[in-house]
């Protein structure tokens, strides 16, 4: 049996690997993958405290992460499609045209 | 006899009826709004007789609220009332005679005439009869200021009558601005009176005169104000009444309004600005006689302000050459007699006066328009000239009216203003101290306008209908009929017996009881302490005005002498006009005062002192406060959302659009956060 701990260090390192894609990274697509990876870390500290207090919750509560991701994935790419078409790239730092 | 008194709202509501109908069906009538104008007033005649005689003849009033349109929660309540007493009733037999008979002369000098507009006419000598009615009968200060300020409104549309022209507009705002800026005084003073006393009723055991006068004795606690001791502070809440009092009563420095009013229709300056709504003034300090009573220094004020008057529009009366502006200054000088009886307690005398002169003056003002009308319209007196043999019944009506304004006995006017001389005399010479002196000064000033009176009265007389005719259109005066010559033969019968009813001298002198009019206001119920016994004791308690009657050469004696001085102070200047303007072709004697004329026919440069004083002091002070208004009011405004914009346009640089920068903020929050929690909950 591994213990809680080491879970929870796998998923704040994934956390922060996702973290840091989003701070240093300027391609929409490495965003979306780095917003998923975030998403994973916090479904495997579910499974992980599920796994710890014998409790079913935590479980049912990674699936509904993993469909939210899903979902937000469609809803991301749709964007990333629509920066692309007017901006003729996928670099988040180019659509500033509402800022003031 | 309770039953009367129910109807007394109606004595007011039957002209509203016939302004609402002038104004609505005026121009479908027959008479465009005269014949329901005539009924209605008419119809208050009626009912106000009605009154007058119930008074009379069970000396009960009438004192009660009709509709309270504030109920205050644990203070005052805001009251319309009705409140009849001799004083009230007398004021409305004069109004709505006087009113009727306007009414039917107005059909000879508007409709016969052809004017235009005339439903607009109609509807407003119906409003003001409406609102001059309620004003006499309100039972509250606050209802007299409503109507009091409803004539003025009535008084600033009639003036306007003609507004086409040049002239009449601009009088109209003229009058209403000057009454207006006194009106400004009464405002504060009623308000001053509600919050001192909690209350605005006039008469009874909870008005505000009583509640005063037992203030003054220590049995009642009031609020007063600024520091100010009680007596003190009803002075200054007289004076500010008084305000209203003298802008509307044309008491100077207030009195420039009347003869520009003349611009409006004669029947208009008849009604309005002879005998009712100026004497509106007056009827105020009459009806709250108890409040000033208390005060020595107000009536002082009142004395000196009416002695002058009297004096001073006289003086200018003499050198008009335009028939209405003689009658103008004529006026103010009489409403100057008034105030000074006023002020030196002769309570009885300035009602009498203000009775005979409403009577004598509408008399003389329906003349002159009677004489307008043959003449076209031309009111230059040196136009005019041997009208006497043209039209009669002008004539001998307007001499009687004369005679009355003159004060020559046995006419209305001699018995009433030698009443108001006589009690300035007595109360002048027995008070002590300086109200004494100020009343023997008003009585001075008062005395010898009587001269003036005399001399401009005739004067205008002997220039109007003596001598030859000085136009062509004089030597063939248009005729006027029956509905003009009508009101002139009732109040010129009045003017000439009117005085009767008050022959103080005669009582004197033979002891019999005929001062009616003096018994008359006496019986005023008790609990309303209105009466004049009531009032002849405050005047005489020395804690309140201190004010008393001496007679040096005996009653008999002292009242005769000041009938002869008066009487022959009148007699002199008609005899002087006589002797300098009943000539076959007169000259302007008056040339002769060079320099003092021109003042005069300037008016003493009072439109141009007031003209002066809003152009030069008011326009420049209000240019200063303007500034101030918009440099440092709007600069502070200005500032504060400067301050803010400035700011807000440093603070949206946060704002860049990069996604990366909000990510990066949010994990520094986050992470400032936890150092925070880390740091307070101890876990380093």
């Amino acid at each position: 049996m591994i213990a809680t701990e080491w879970y929870l260090m796998l998923s704040a390192g994934l956390f922060c690997i996702g973290l840091l894609g989003i701070l240093m990274r300027r391609n929409a697509l490495i965003f979306l993958m780095s917003v998923e990876l975030m998403l994973n870390a916090a479904n495997i500290n579910l499974v992980a405290f599920s796994l710890q207090h014998g409790n079913l919750s935590g479980q049912v509560f990674a699936l509904f992460g993993m469909a939210l991701a899903a979902a937000e994935v469609a809803v991301g790419l749709g964007i990333i499609l629509v920066l692309y078409r007017n901006f003729g790239d996928i670099d988040v730092t180019s659509p500033t045209t509402m800022r003031w | 006899m309770a039953g009367i008194y129910d109807l007394v709202p109606a004595i007011a509501a039957l002209p509203l009826a016939s302004f609402v109908i002038a104004l609505f069906a005026g121009k479908d009538l027959p008479k465009k709004g005269a014949l329901p104008g005539i009924l209605a007033t008419a119809g208050s005649l009626a009912l106000s007789l009605a009154v007058a005689v119930t008074v009379f003849t069970t000396g009960e009033g009438f004192n009660q609220n009709l509709y309270t349109f504030v109920a205050g929660q644990d203070t005052f309540s805001l009251h319309l009332g009705v409140l009849i007493d001799p004083l009230s009733a007398l004021m409305l037999v004069i109004v709505s005679l006087i009113a009727t008979l306007v009414h039917v002369f107005s059909l000879g000098y508007m409709n016969d005439e052809g004017e235009t507009g005339l439903p607009r006419y109609y509807a407003g000598l119906g409003l003001f009869t409406f609102s001059m009615l309620s004003f006499v009968f309100a039972n509250n200060i606050l209802m007299a200021f409503m109507f009091f300020e409803l004539v003025g409104l009535c008084s600033y549309l009639l003036i306007g009558f003609w507004f086409r022209e040049a002239g009449p507009p601009s009088a109209a705002k003229k009058a209403f601005l000057v009454t207006r800026f006194g009106d400004y005084f009464f405002l504060v003073g009623v308000v001053a009176i509600f919050a001192t006393f909690g209350t605005g009723a006039f008469a009874g055991s909870e008005s505000f005169p009583h509640l005063a006068e037992l203030a003054l004795e220590g049995e009642y606690d009031v609020n007063t104000f600024f520091g100010l001791g009680e007596q003190a502070w009803f002075t200054v809440l007289g004076l500010l009444v008084l305000g209203g009092v003298m802008g509307k009563s044309a008491q100077f420095p207030f009195h420039t309004w009347l003869p520009d009013a003349m611009e409006g229709p004669t029947p208009v300056s008849a009604l309005i600005h002879a005998a009712t709504m100026v004497a509106a003034g007056v009827f105020l300090v009459a009806r709250m006689y108890g409040f000033y009573a208390l005060s020595p220094t107000a009536l002082a004020i009142i004395a000196l302000v009416g002695g002058f008057t009297a004096l001073f529009a006289a003086t200018m009366g003499v050198v008009k050459q335009e028939l209405k502006q003689v009658l103008a200054y004529s006026t103010i000088s009489q409403y100057g007699y008034m105030m000074l009886a006023l002020g030196s307690g002769g309570y009885v005398a300035a009602v009498f006066h203000l009775t005979t002169h409403a009577v004598f003056k509408a008399l003389l003002f329906l003349g002159a328009g009677s004489v307008i009308i043959a003449m076209h319209h031309n009111e230059n007196m040196w136009d005019m000239g041997g009208l006497k043999d043209k039209m009669p019944v002008t004539y001998w009506t307007f001499l009687s009216g004369s005679l009355a304004l003159a004060g020559i006995v046995p006419f209305a006017g001699f018995w009433s203003k030698d009443e108001v001389l006589y009690e300035a005399l007595i109360h002048g010479l027995g008070t002590e101290g300086g109200l004494g002196i100020v009343l023997l000064a008003a009585y001075a000033m008062g005395l010898l306008a009587v001269f003036f009176t005399g001399f401009y009265t005739f004067r205008m007389v002997y220039l109007t209908f003596h001598g030859e005719p000085r136009s062509d259109i004089a030597r063939d005066p248009e005729p006027v009929r029956w509905n003009v010559k009508g009101p002139l033969a009732v109040l010129g019968v009045l003017a000439a017996t009117v005085g009767f009813i008050n022959m103080v001298p005669v009582k004197k002198v033979t002891g019999l009881e005929i001062d009616y009019l003096h018994q008359f206001l006496d019986m005023a119920p008790e609990a309303y302490l209105t009466n004049v016994h009531h009032y002849t004791e405050l005047l005489e308690t020395d804690a309140f005005a201190g004010i008393h009657a001496a007679t040096p050469l005996g009653e008999v004696g002292t009242v005769a002498a000041s009938a002869a001085v008066s009487l022959g102070l009148a007699l002199a200047g008609v005899l002087a006009a006589r002797q300098l303007y009943n000539a076959p072709q007169p000259v302007e004697h008056t040339d002769r005062l060079g320099r003092v004329k021109t003042i005069l026919m300037h008016n003493y440069y009072q439109d141009e002192y007031q003209v002066w004083l809003a152009r030069d002091v008011t326009v420049p002070f209000a240019g200063v406060l303007d500034t101030f208004d918009q440099g440092i009011v709007d600069g502070v405004v200005n500032g504060a959302s400067s301050v803010s914009r400035t700011a807000g346009r440093q603070v949206r640089k946060l704002q860049t659009g990069v996604v990366t920068n909000y990510a990066a903020l949010l994990t520094l929050g986050l992470v400032l956060l936890l150092a925070a929690f880390a740091v307070v909950g101890g876990w380093v």
